[in-house]
């Protein structure tokens, strides 16, 4: 079968790729749109690097053909970096030093900001579980949640200071 | 990464056809999350393959008392549905929060153990299964599905489309232990449901998981809580009885004899969970 | 803290955090080049075999197959990491020749328009291999008629002549006669992979100038640059090495392996070469943190002194000994522990077998010897009948203390870090281990021995 031309929605705006079947949508993003803060780490499902949002919930892109996702709502990394500033996310992750090499970064945020837009305030325990399946070996996670735990305040002090 | 052909039915009808036309050559898929990474790997090549995830078979039903679960469902709903909540508490004992979006119940009945732990739930919930091709559908009990690693009774030109699972309200226990808290495989997984006559133990079901070429039942142990009051003794002989039929296999996660001995202690724990004076899990 | 200081006591912020929090920060492979090729390997499938016969004929049918490369391909093809601070012989191979000696060792790499290609072709080459019996375990591999692993016939590396590297301090023997107590203990340590998030991997480039620009995640770029070299037989000013960003390493990314023949394959084909390892070639090729079987024998006095330490360690090397030289001595340095311990003797063997090679991990060689001695240490507190403070605190090394490879212990600290650790777990020491210090002996008057 010859290559086919996909669309999807990604970070709010319309995007065609043509690809040949079952590219992933990690490829096409990294490969095809140069979107490379979804990162490879293991192209298994088992490490979360290349975690982005499908209509809001939080996928593994090296396991999703990108035909799969033709019409629909793609978030990545990029996509949630405002034009000027930071994310409140990547703010609690710089100040929190949750972070060394940087490699699941992209996933760790992702996964994050999935959590916080189903629970804007959750435990301790509930940011531990959302990040199962997001593997991280240089900071032991505790600064990570600890991170994630600073977001959810400042977002909900914003939010806070909106609504007055 | 050779593939040649991907196929994106619409329906059940569109997808049969296509498993008719092009063979058993053609890879079935579901949530991708086993057949993906191999892939991935190079380590499986195919030319063509069929994803079901657009194929609108994914819907669950509660009617008669039965919970109906469409093959590609996600272990997402099934943690976001209460009729059976020993599947909850299966899934969410699955992997992680993005795999459990994709991944899928039908697909888990495919993933080799120490996978699989889905189903090792639905085994000891009498759950059967629907296999459609072209010539019709039939319904077989669970037990009756698997024949060997990673092989079962599905034909060729058939696919999985449905779970059923009796909707009861007798209590279960369901422990996976692995060598984390969580996302993790199995060192052995056991799912137990318990009928009760009066005070005795009516029908009991012990199911267990990475302990076989697939999910297996310790009928042995099943038979020796019949008409037991679920006392010490009884679940002591019911955990030693539950390795009989076991054939555990050493991988990284474990060894063989290192999950026979696992096989006993957890049976045990769920069993207690389950005793009368347990609290309110109990009866 | 100070005010004149502008770093100790505050908190830093990272100069590559704004690119690692908006995913920025470019990692090797984060980038593309036009026509940029893929480079994947075949590698063997047996742990220890001749090769006979290597058969591309179908694979370079592969749509998208640009070509192979075989050991002959590389102008020199037998090297070692750490020849470039003197260790020798050289003993691996880029590619493997007439032989292969762990599973995964590669063989033949592929140069594919796409990966796609890459994986089709490896798939269809078609190797003639014959099996060879293979050893595992360290002991194993050094009884008479073990396989042999390495090219000069015994799987053992040599030190100056030596089969182990070996430290003598005192006299071991009369000292255990002269012991109160014999503690013995036997210490096996698992292989553990780094496991970096990401996977080792480079691409190289080819510049218009004749030179090779290389995009890599090595830990260590002039171990890299040099190696790639020494291997090319090109003047290192004709390699431009760009690193620096490296998702993870943990001393997995030290061993130089991507870039010699991702570089060979740019200079061939004259276009751009990426060769990443797949997450499964870094758990089952790349070389892991060793096993270790470690020995130790002490001699005991009733009042907890030891006088006497015997340490025999096997380092399970693999099939080639990348860093694991370096491990043994490391090891054998600090075998003895933080402890004053007249009589020492040990030997260290670097041993070959046809598992997966192994190499640097944080502290290699050392953590080891921690796990082995401190346990140790507890067994003998046991023995003695003192709590595992006490055995501790009486047998510390101080500064001035000669130790067993002969260096002057200059920077001791083990008595005021327990000191410390005592205080964070609300342990109450005897008033004697709290007037204790590190100074030199001869300064002190708490009572420890002369």
């Amino acid at each position: 079968m010859a290559s086919t031309i996909v669309t999807f929605e990604l970070g709010g705006r319309e995007v065609e790729v043509m690809v040949k079947p079952m590219t992933t949508l990690q490829s096409v993003l990294r490969n095809q749109l140069g979107f490379t803060a979804t990162k490879e780490g293991c192209r298994q499902g088992g490490c979360g690097s290349c975690t982005v949002l499908v209509n809001g919930e939080p996928m593994m892109s090296c396991l999703l053909p990108v035909e799969d996702v033709a019409g629909q709502r793609v978030t990545t990394l990029e996509s949630i970096t405002p034009a000027e500033g930071l994310h409140p996310l990547q703010r609690a992750f710089l100040d929190a030093n949750a972070f060394q090499c940087g490699y699941c970064t992209p996933g760790m945020v992702m996964i994050s900001k999935a959590l916080l837009d189903h629970d804007p305030a959750p435990s301790d325990d509930d940011i531990r579980q959302a990040l199962t399946g997001n593997i991280c070996r240089c900071t032991g996670y505790r600064p990570i949640v600890r991170a994630v735990q600073a977001a959810a305040e400042a977002m909900s002090d914003d939010a806070g200071e909106q609504a007055r | 990464m050779t593939v040649k052909s991907y196929f994106l039915p619409r329906s059940l009808p569109e997808a049969l056809r296509l498993l008719q036309l092009h063979g058993p050559e053609l890879l079935v898929m579901a949530g991708g999350t086993v057949a993906m990474p191999l892939i991935n790997e190079g380590i499986s090549l195919p030319e063509a393959v069929m994803g079901l995830r657009l194929a609108g078979l994914d819907r669950l039903d509660r009617t008669d008392g039965t919970l109906r679960i469409g093959a590609t469902a996600t272990l997402t709903q099934m943690l976001d549905q209460d009729a059976v909540p020993m599947l909850r508490e299966a899934a969410r004992n699955t992997a992680s929060w993005s795999i459990r979006n994709m991944g899928t119940v039908g697909g888990n009945l495919f993933t080799p153990p120490p996978g699989g732990d889905v189903a090792v739930a639905l085994l000891a919930l009498d759950a059967s299964v629907t296999l459609a091709g072209a010539r019709g559908e039939r319904v077989l009990p669970l037990g009756d599905f698997f024949t060997g690693f990673m092989t079962n009774e599905l034909a060729a030109d058939e696919l999985l489309v449905e779970i059923q699972v009796p909707i009861r309200s007798e209590p279960t226990a369901y422990m996976k232990f692995g060598r984390k808290h969580a996302n993790t495989p199995a060192v052995v997984t056991v799912a137990v449901r318990i009928e009760w006559h009066e005070d005795r133990v009516a029908d009991a079901r012990i199911a267990l998981g990475a302990v076989g070429p697939y999910p297996i039942r310790a009928r042995q142990a099943e038979r020796l809580l019949v008409g037991t009051g679920l006392d010490a003794d009884a679940i002591a002989a019911a955990a030693v009885a539950a390795t009989q039929g076991c054939e555990p296999f050493t991988d990284g996660i474990a060894t063989d004899w290192y999950r026979r001995k696992m096989v006993s202690l957890f049976v045990g724990r769920a069993l207690e969970q389950l005793a009368p004076g347990a609290g309110a899990e109990g009866r | 803290m100070s005010s004149h200081l502008n770093v100790v006591g505050q908190s830093v912020r990272r100069s590559d955090g704004i690119g690692h929090v908006t995913g920025r920060t470019q990692y090797s492979a984060d980038r593309s080049f036009p026509g940029m090729l893929h480079l994947k390997m075949v590698r063997s499938p047996l742990h220890h075999a001749l090769i006979k016969g290597i058969d591309l004929s179908d694979a370079e049918r592969v749509p998208g197959f640009v070509r192979a490369l075989t050991a002959k391909d590389v102008p020199h093809n037998r090297y070692t990491i750490l020849s470039l601070i003197g260790v020798e012989p050289e003993e691996e191979f880029v590619l493997a020749e007439d032989r292969v000696r762990f599973k995964g060792e590669a063989i033949v790499a592929i140069v594919a328009e796409t990966e796609a290609a890459a994986f089709e072709a490896v798939s269809k080459v078609h190797l003639d291999l014959e099996e060879l019996p293979a050893v595992f375990d360290v002991e194993e591999a050094l009884k008479p008629g073990a396989p042999i692993v390495t090219h000069w016939g015994n799987n053992t590396f040599m030190y100056e002549g030596h089969p182990c590297r070996r430290v003598r301090f005192g006299d071991v023997d009369k000292a255990f006669e002269q012991a109160d107590y014999i503690v013995e203990g036997v210490y096996n340590t698992s292989p553990i992979e780094q496991a970096p998030m990401e996977t080792t991997g480079c691409i190289a480039v080819p510049e218009a100038n004749g030179r090779y620009i290389v995009y890599t995640n090595t830990q260590a770029l002039y171990f890299s640059l040099d190696n790639t070299s020494i291997i090319l037989q090109i003047p290192g000013n004709r390699l431009h090495f760009i690193g620096g960003t490296v998702g993870g390493g943990f001393g997995g990314k030290v061993d130089v392996i991507v870039e010699p023949i991702a570089t060979l394959a740019a200079i061939l084909t004259n276009r751009p070469v990426r060769f990443t390892y797949s997450r499964s070639e870094e758990m089952q090729v790349s070389s892991t943190r060793s096993a270790w079987r470690i020995y130790m024998k002490d001699g005991v006095m009733k009042d907890g002194r030891i006088v006497a330490r015997k340490v025999t360690s096997y380092a399970d090397s693999g099939a080639y000994s990348r860093q694991t030289p370096y491990a043994l001595t490391k090891h054998a340095a600090n075998a003895a522990g933080p402890y004053n311990i007249p009589n020492v003797s040990i030997d260290a063997y670097c041993v070959y077998t046809n598992r997966q090679p192994s190499s640097a991990m944080r502290g290699f060689g050392i953590t080891m010897a921690s796990f082995a001695l401190e346990v140790q240490m507890d067994k003998i507190a046991e023995r003695v009948g003192v709590d595992p403070w006490t055995i501790r605190f009486i047998n510390a090394y101080r500064n001035g203390d000669m130790k067993p490879h002969r260096k002057l212990a200059e920077d001791a600290t083990l008595i005021e870090t327990m000191q410390a650790a005592a205080t964070l777990v609300g342990h109450e020491l005897p008033d004697e281990f709290k007037a204790m210090t590190s100074a030199p002996r001869d300064a002190s008057h708490d009572g420890g021995r002369e």
